[in-house]
């Protein structure tokens, strides 16, 4: 992983040349090894040249925030396919100097548009997630305090965190309150930032793995869900996206259950995904997301430490390469003031849009064993 | 301010016999004539397919499922409509819809409200669907109502 941050006035190629390197330094693999690439932008074929790779296949995925567990589970295909034998995922963007989006215009993130219902001015991902935000507080009772303690708690991590945006600086649900409207209920302060870094993965089989200097991490499973089977049934908006059946896959193939993840690295562009994906996990009823945190239940030493790098809300945006990279740290106790003790599973999660009129529909869990 | 139209935000016309509705203050659905079940937009039916689809005139009226109040404007065009209400219209006969609430304070939206559609002509030959309270006084809509 590279620097994560503001205005780093880095080319985002460059950033995942730099991510690459680092990747490739980190798992002691050679640069002529790399035989497959999976790039998560739509500019992977002049980053193949550019980072001086001649792998045997080079495509790009997109799938917003679940792309990258998307990018390791395709990875992971190619080699069991044997088209590969060490695939390298990168990510690398630079949107605080603006993102060309598909309709040509230039912003960051925020301005994502989609569809009809980009006429009535549904624009960006936070209104869309607060339809679902809106949806909760309204079938539960969970109440914008509720969203406070998410903030709150995923900031106290990033505090003691080197690198990431809210390094020293805690807050209290006061500030919360304090930061301004955004799209309701969301305030700013419940809303992530981009940032510009670059992250790339190295993905081979555990034969090659144990012969490589690099402390490898063990996938141990990985499930997709899409929340399109929830729209056919009306209750789309109940859910962002469908943890369900990518719960029951991963878990399955990792032979484990909820109640054996030890720290969770959940996809949080907001602070109602933590809540509705702890729920959906099923560390608690569903309802019971809200409370959980406020409770101080998600933080170190709770029932489930949660986005313990401060999640991409305090820490750094990367687009879903944020929690994989903090599972990552937690396998292999290198998560510093926040690692959590003897850590040896965790549930690494990504969602994002893909799909049609709505946002947020595509889910991907993965599950880390120990380094 | 610019409104964009449909064609401005969906690159083709699968849904042209919705739109012309529009100009004529009518509100479609297409319904599966497998199953019975309303659709929007156009959709194959996801027992059915599409063959058995067909656009059928709807009520315009439902209740809202979800919403939203934007405070901030994502787009320089939005920044004199600022706050305005997004909400998801779950139609009366099933389908959801996304649009503004017109003639609503934010204040007074909550899941449930009863709502109906009215016409928007955003251009001589753009009309487009947006909804209002039910309980708000005035005759029924007109193609040129709803306009904020
Ligand atoms: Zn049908």
């Amino acid at each position: 992983m590279t620097e994560q941050g503001r205005r780093l006035g880095v080319p985002p190629r460059e950033l995942r040349r730099r991510a690459l390197e680092l990747a490739l330094a980190d798992a002691g693999v050679e640069r002529g090894r790399v035989d497959g690439y999976i790039g998560t932008s739509s500019e992977a074929f002049d980053d193949v040249r550019y980072l001086g790779l001649a792998p045997h296949f080079a495509w790009t995925m997109q799938a917003g925030g679940a792309t990258a567990i998307w990018s390791v589970l395709n990875a992971i295909g190619a080699i069991l396919t044997g088209q590969a034998t060490t695939v390298v995922c990168v990510y690398g963007a630079a949107p605080t100097a603006g993102v060309r989006r598909p309709d040509g215009r230039v912003g960051g993130y925020g301005g994502f548009r989609y569809g009809y219902p980009a006429m009535y001015g549904l624009i960006g991902a936070a209104g869309a997630h607060a339809l679902h935000a809106r949806r909760h507080m309204h079938r539960y009772g969970t109440t914008v305090e509720h969203l406070a303690a998410v903030a709150v708690a995923q900031r106290a991590h990033a505090a003691v965190r080197p690198g990431t945006l809210g390094y020293g600086a805690p807050l209290t649900p006061a500030d919360h309150q304090a930061s301004p409207l955004v799209v309701d209920p969301f305030r700013r302060l419940d809303c992530c930032r981009d940032t510009d870094g670059g992250v790339a993965l190295v993905v081979t089989s555990t034969e090659q793995a144990r012969d490589l200097p690099g402390r490898h991490v063990p996938i141990l499973g990985l499930g997709t869900g899409h929340n399109l089977r929830n729209w056919w049934t009306g209750e789309v908006f109940d859910h962002h996206d469908d943890v369900a059946t990518a719960k029951v896959t991963a878990f399955g193939q990792a032979g484990i259950d909820v109640g054996d993840v030890d720290v969770a690295a959940l996809y949080d562009p907001f602070t109602i995904s933590p809540i509705m994906q702890l729920e959906a996990y099923g560390f608690c009823a569903p309802g019971d997301g809200g409370p959980l945190h406020a409770a101080g239940q998600t933080g170190l030493g709770g029932l489930i430490p949660t986005n313990t790098g401060g999640g991409q809300l305090s820490g750094y945006y990367a687009a879903g390469f944020t929690a994989i990279v903090e599972g990552v740290l937690q396998m292999r106790g290198d998560g510093g003031a926040t690692q959590v003790p003897g850590a040896r599973i965790a549930l690494v999660s990504g969602h994002g849009g893909n799909g049609g009129v709505q946002n947020t529909w595509s889910h991907a869990t993965m599950l880390l064993g120990a380094a | 301010m610019s409104r964009p139209g449909p064609r401005d935000v969906v690159p083709d016309d699968l849904d042209a016999p919705f739109w012309d509705a529009c100009l004529r203050a009518e509100f479609l659905v297409q319904r599966c004539g497998g199953c019975g079940r309303a659709f929007w937009p156009a959709s194959s039916c996801p027992q059915h397919g599409a063959a058995s689809m067909a656009w059928e005139p709807a009520s315009g009226r439902g209740t809202v499922h979800t919403w939203t109040v934007y405070h901030h404007a994502y787009d320089r065009d939005l920044a004199d409509e600022v706050p305005y209400v997004l909400a998801v219209i779950e139609l009366a006969e099933g389908p959801f819809f996304h649009s503004d609430l017109v003639g609503c304070d934010p204040g007074d939206v909550r899941v449930g409200l009863p709502v109906e559609v009215v016409y928007d002509t955003v251009r001589p030959d753009v009309v487009v669907p947006r909804f209002r309270p039910r309980d708000a006084p005035g005759e029924p809509p007109t193609a040129d109502e709803g306009k904020s």
